[in-house]
């Protein structure tokens, strides 16, 4: 086995503190403290339950606590996250924000429009939206196999499956 | 403008995928360059979108080229590189080192195929602003 | 025995054979795949199969599981890229092979160690499971609620590289699985009543594996493309039969206890696998520059202990791989009571899931030694096509669940702790796994409770729970001692040979 105490640091260097980690430190603490309020806020059920329902958010939500605290230790001395390996990742070059944030408003507006629109058109937007955010130039093609990939869906779900997907306002054409 | 001589080339760009038709287009260009004495720029790109594009030639393929290329005393310069457009890429080389004269390789293609794929062999015919010889493998 | 042959009969029927092979070919093929594989792919899968009979859903997963193990060791050998840890080991070797041009051995020497260690991976699984569940269905609630809990403390701090962010995925997990209603109140509902019935398992899930995935790879995405190595068919030659074979079997012997117990995963026995057969070649001067027993033996230990988690899956109710995770949660969206009863409740089932997975890893040898060079032609799919795909089927098989806008959203925002879990290094099995067992845990808790009237030494009442926390503490002291000069288990470098690896231990010692 390998031990190594910072990998890829050399050792004498002073540790360098990925401040982002003590963002998510904060989440955990929020997070844990919304768990402990939302249990506070829970009755005490019938007396021969063992169990009451806040018994296990308590316990729960103070752990998330804990370890927001234990992290934002572990940050301030110098621990740092090994972000997720893959096949089609490159972590040598910096977070691409646009992208994400993109892709991400692709997915907000499909929230949005899917009750009025259906999901024949925002199911084909969607593919469309993300291929082109994610680099693919042809557009004509991403709209094409997009909406080609949304109806044929939208009948495999219907026909094949039974399973009817609203049609929005497509109601009646499909 | 640059050359006067169409037959004189002073330097030639090569559009090369790693396939029979970019190997094409290499040995025609090549053969040009060794004829005129003329600058040989090889432009090799691809856009990186798929995890695997045949067409973009390995790393030790590229130097053993370029070596067998310089061995033979051409001037050669190699281009490697990931781009947002392959086409735009050999284009924008061919104007940047003056070139007058690009090699690119075709193959046929049916209508239908032309219509979802694109050509990057027809976009840098349509616009280099020098002369492009289209070369065929030999079937 | 005879259960046994009626499971046969049921996975045979040519209904079943054809989604045993839709199975297998869709399982390859997500484990060829770059960003996508078995895990997701179930997830993705899950509204749809809701339609279809749950033996059939069954047989098509047990394919996927064991495709996709099959498809991730190929990429691992043609690009050096393993898409799962369990497959890192095989990378090493099976490149450097591939890069000597013996990529056709390579190839074999891993499909069929693989269907090897499958084959007897299963046979044993049909020993054991049995045995398992007939002894755990005698224990308690307290023995049952020990043995959950160190399903999730094994699979929290036992696997991955740092164990503050296991524990962190799992608290997370376990604050998901409250959300719902408890004794007639809403807990952790934030006010909205579309809460009320808890977040279905298939949104997290896809949530988690698809959107967060996608999400972490466009941001990521790797530009230059790889260098694959072209391969023909595989084949191997007698020398290369005669060095595989005994691999084959060791890598089996450890991949599958260690896959059995509850404590799982498939890194430790590829990487004990892999150690013993480099002490024990003869040819220890090929190791480094890709030997054939350091892809054989691996690969057969990680196959076998893949069948292996389907132990404590079937007997238990306790998953420890994300796999087996959405197996689980499969089965209890078809209705059926997961745990010790389940194989006495539902033997059709359960016998046909196992002879299935027999058929499966039969067709998997049958029907893609050949197509190995196609499988290969599926990475030149433009990547943003594949992942506009991921995130189009993770929408739809949200939407599809309930048909409501407000579980699209939810999927958004759990997609984008998915994502910020990648980015900080957070495990994303604990979290799905204090999901799922999260609320058993509190019913089984429950139960013993009520049956002690509420006497908390109950639950160290049993000797079955009086081992289990022991054992429990034996680990926390042995990585308390490890601990103090270990915060991070590093793995194998891929890109060092591990001659090179030598090096750098010396030095770090």
């Amino acid at each position: 086995m390998n031990t190594t105490t910072e990998p890829g640091a050399p050792a004498s260097a002073p540790p360098v503190i990925d401040k982002a980690q003590y963002g998510l430190a904060a989440f955990l603490v929020i997070a844990g403290g919304y768990v402990v309020y939302d249990a506070g806020t829970l009755d005490k059920a019938f007396a021969d339950q063992p169990v009451q329902p806040y018994t296990l958010p308590f316990i729960i939500g103070g752990g998330l606590v804990l370890l927001g605290i234990m992290l934002a230790v572990a940050t301030a001395r110098g621990n740092r996250p090994e972000a997720e390996e893959g096949e089609d990742i490159d972590l040598t070059h910096g977070t691409d924000a646009r992208t994400v944030s993109l892709l991400a408003l692709v997915l907000v507006a499909n929230v949005a429009l899917i009750e009025w629109l259906g999901w024949a058109i925002t199911g084909a937007f969607l593919f469309a939206g993300a291929a082109t955010v994610l680099g693919s130039r042809n557009w004509v093609r991403n709209i094409a196999v997009g909406v080609v990939l949304s109806v044929a869906s939208w009948y495999g779900f219907y026909v094949g499956l039974g399973v009817p997907i609203p049609a929005g306002i497509l109601d009646g054409v499909l | 403008m640059s050359a006067t001589n169409p037959l004189a080339p002073t330097c030639v760009v090569a559009a090369y995928s790693a396939d029979v038709y970019g190997r094409a287009a290499i040995e025609y260009a090549e053969a040009v360059a060794r004829a005129s004495g003329a600058r040989l720029v090889i432009v090799n790109a691809t856009r990186g979108d798929s995890l695997v594009d045949a067409r973009f030639a390995h790393d030790v393929d590229i130097e053993a080229l370029r070596e067998r290329l310089v061995g033979e005393g051409l001037a050669v310069e190699v281009r490697h590189d990931v781009v947002p457009d392959v086409a735009e890429a050999v284009v924008a080389a061919a104007e940047e080192v003056d070139a007058d004269l690009v090699v690119v390789g075709v193959r046929r293609r049916t209508p239908v195929g032309k219509l979802l794929m694109g050509s990057v062999a027809q976009r840098v015919i349509l616009d280099a602003h020098c002369p492009v010889i289209a070369v065929k493998p030999a079937s | 025995m005879d259960l046994l042959l009626d499971g046969f009969a049921t996975a045979l029927t040519p209904e079943n054979l054809l989604f045993a092979t839709i199975g297998v070919l869709l399982g390859t093929a997500v484990g060829v795949l770059p960003g996508i594989g078995p895990a997701m792919t179930l997830a993705l899968l899950l509204p749809v199969t809701y339609s279809v009979g749950a033996d059939s859903a069954i047989i098509m997963f047990a394919g996927i599981y064991y495709g996709g193990m099959y498809g991730g060791s190929t990429t691992s050998i043609l690009l050096n890229t393993p898409g799962e840890s369990s497959s890192v080991i095989t990378a090493i070797e099976g490149n450097k092979m591939a890069k000597a041009g013996r990529a056709a051995q390579a190839l074999a020497t891993a499909a069929i160690g693989s269907f090897v260690a499958g084959t007897i991976a299963t046979v044993l699984l049909w020993i054991v499971t049995p045995q398992v569940a007939d002894i755990v269905v005698t224990l308690g609630s307290p023995s049952y609620f020990a043995l959950m809990v160190l399903a999730l403390f094994a699979v929290t701090a036992v696997l991955g590289s740092s164990r503050l962010r296991g524990f962190i995925a799992l608290f997370l997990g376990l604050a998901v699985g409250l959300v719902g209603t408890s004794t007639g109140q809403a807990r952790l509902t934030f006010g909205e009543p579309l809460l009320a019935d808890g977040i279905d398992i298939v949104v997290v899930a896809v949530a988690l594996f698809a959107i967060g995935e996608a999400l972490w790879v466009a941001a990521h995405m790797r530009r230059k493309p790889l260098e694959i190595i072209p391969v023909g068919q595989p084949w191997m030659s007698k020398e290369d039969w005669k060095r595989s074979w005994k691999p084959w079997l060791r890598g089996t012997a450890f991949g599958f206890p260690f896959g059995a117990l509850p404590a799982g995963g498939a890194e430790l026995p590829t990487f004990l696998s892999y150690a013993t057969e480099k002490k024990l070649t003869k040819h220890p001067e090929e190791f480094g520059h890709g030997a054939i027993e350091g892809v054989a033996g691996p690969e057969a230990a990680n196959n076998a202990s893949a069948a292996g988690t389907l132990v404590p899956l079937l007997a238990l109710g306790l998953p420890t791989t994300a796999t087996a995770a959405i197996m689980l949660v499969a089965l209890q969206g078809y209705g059926f009571q997961t745990g010790p009863t389940l194989m006495d409740d539902h033997p059709d089932l359960v016998w046909a899931l196992l002879a299935s997975l027999f058929v499966a890893n039969t067709l998997l040898l049958i029907i893609n030694l050949p197509m190995a060079p196609i499988w290969a032609k599926l990475l030149r799919i433009p990547r943003p096509y594949l992942y506009a795909g991921i995130l189009f089927f993770a929408s739809l098989g949200a939407y599809s669940v309930n048909f409501q806008a407000f579980d699209l959203a939810l999927l958004l925002v759990l997609g984008v702790l998915g994502f910020f879990m990648r980015r900080f290094g957070i495990p994303v099995l604990p979290l799905i796994i204090g999901v799922i067992l999260g609320p058993a845990l509190e019913e089984q808790l429950t139960t013993a409770l009520k049956i002690s009237e509420g006497d908390v030494s109950t639950l160290w009442s049993e000797p079955v729970a009086v081992v289990v926390y022991a054992v429990m503490a034996l680990l926390l002291v042995a990585m308390a001692v490890t601990g103090v000069r270990k915060p991070a288990a590093e793995e194998p470098s891929l890109s060092d040979t591990p001659g090179n690896n030598d090096d750098k231990e010396l030095v770090e010692r």
